[in-house]
């Protein structure tokens, strides 16, 4: 399904030459400096390149990685910071903030930024999968796994990295929690989305349906309370999306809820649960236009042009006339006035993000090559850091839509 | 070494014992 999901853009970075004029004073040493250069180089080409699979994105993540750490981790065998840490000034822009970068001088927060982008990386490899026409199950997993793995990184960043900064992120930047949470949440609950088509594919039961997509509601309506203290102008097309999909997937729950209760004979229930399911789905309708027509950052997606959000609504009015015909000749059961309370919880099919690892030090990064960096050696040379810290913006390939197949995932 | 017991496949269990497929869904639809 193209357009299915909300991305917000890619964060920018100023490139790093990593040249430090006399302090690398060992040939292995600027070896070290000139590989950090490369390898960062390339990694910052595979985000906007769309040949890029999670394989390539993996190894040259981990080609960075293993040298961006002897830059962090102790190498002298002391509990000290790593002398080269706060050698180099960082610049990055954050996916909310349009161009106006942060800059920290600190490699923590260097592979903070960067393993960020990796992660919004995966999230749009997995939109761009998803999107392709007559998605097979091999390329639902991986749209599913790379869901997780996105959710994965976010989670590490949180609990281990971003709190090991010395400046906290200010509000509305990507590093702080209310915006790393909610790209976390969101990670989780569109995995659980390719888990509901599925198991809707597959004719799992009308319960397990429900828990589902009950818990996936609620994780979008958790992301979008998480914004709700940003300023909306950076916020509020994102909370439109999480609202929106809130929506959906609370009319999922209240339609398949509603099969539940006919088929153990609670036919007015079931009436009323499907009535309850016709009002989100009316309200999701009507947020996708407001979602359209509200101005942010990041992509618009469709959804409300989606087979399988248009499926859903003749599913809820089928099904609806069905009980209503039955209530009409055999149980002659009252409507509820209120809506059946949900409080499902699902067994079945929850997404759990896949713990994200670095990788090990790189076999360059010795405490030898390491004691050769001096540091009372370096000489500034601000004519080439006035050239190198510009940030421009990222150049990301268009996502042609294709022909809408109304995601078979199984 | 020890011998592998069973195929590798892509099954697994969730905490009930269920046999689930990557998607954490039941094997077995149970329609």
């Amino acid at each position: 399904m193209a357009h299915w999901f909300h991305r917000n853009p890619l964060k920018a970075t100023a490139p790093v030459s990593f040249n430090y004029y006399g302090v690398a004073g060992s040939p292995a040493a600027n070896k070290i400096c000139n590989d950090l250069r490369m390898t960062r180089a390339r990694l910052l080409e595979m985000f906007t390149d769309v040949t890029c699979t999670p394989e390539i994105m993996k190894n040259a993540t981990d080609a960075y990685f293993s040298l961006l750490q002897g830059f962090i981790v102790s190498l002298d065998g002391t509990t000290q910071e790593n002398k080269m840490r706060f050698m180099q000034n960082f610049k990055w822009t954050d996916t909310l903030q349009g161009n106006s970068p942060s800059a920290q001088q600190d490699a923590v927060f260097e592979l903070v930024s960067m393993a960020f982008n990796v992660a919004i990386w995966y999230t749009k490899f997995a939109s761009r999968l998803a999107g392709k026409e007559n998605i097979s199950e091999a390329e639902a997993k991986d749209v599913h796994r790379s869901l997780k793995v996105a959710a994965g990184i976010f989670k590490m960043l949180k609990e281990v990295h971003i709190p090991r900064l010395i400046t906290p992120a200010e509000k509305g930047r990507d590093l702080e929690p209310r915006v790393l949470d909610t790209y976390l949440i969101q990670c989780q609950a569109e995995a659980q989305e390719v888990t509901i088509a599925r198991a809707i594919e597959l004719k799992h039961n009308a319960t397990l349906i429900a828990a589902l997509a009950f818990e996936t509601a609620i994780f979008y309506q958790k992301a979008d309370h998480t914004l709700n203290t940003l300023e909306p102008e950076c916020s509020s097309k994102w909370r439109k999306y999480l609202q929106l999909k809130q929506h959906f997937y609370m009319a999922y729950a209240f339609c398949y809820h509603g099969q539940t209760l006919l088929a153990s004979d609670k036919c007015g229930e079931a009436i009323r649960s499907l009535q309850e399911a016709e009002k989100c789905y009316s309200r999701a309708e009507a947020l996708c236009k407001e979602y359209r027509q509200t101005k942010g950052p990041g992509t618009t997606a469709k959804p409300s042009e989606q087979l399988f959000f248009l499926k859903l609504g003749g599913l809820i009015k089928n099904t609806l006339e069905k009980c209503q015909r039955e209530n009409g000749f055999i149980y002659f059961h009252k409507v509820p006035a209120e809506a059946p309370q949900l409080e499902l919880k699902a067994s079945y099919g929850l997404a759990e993000p896949i713990a994200f690892e670095l990788p090990a030090l790189s076999e360059q990064c010795t405490p030898e090559v390491y004691a050769t960096f001096d540091l009372t050696k370096g000489a500034k040379n601000d004519k080439a850091k006035a050239k190198e810290e510009e940030v421009r913006p990222v150049k990301e390939p268009d996502l042609k839509p294709q022909k809408d197949t109304g995601c078979v995932v199984s | 070494p020890s011998i592998p017991e069973g195929i590798p496949s892509d099954s697994k269990t969730n905490k009930d014992g269920v046999l689930v497929d990557e998607f954490g869904l039941p094997q077995i639809p149970a329609t």
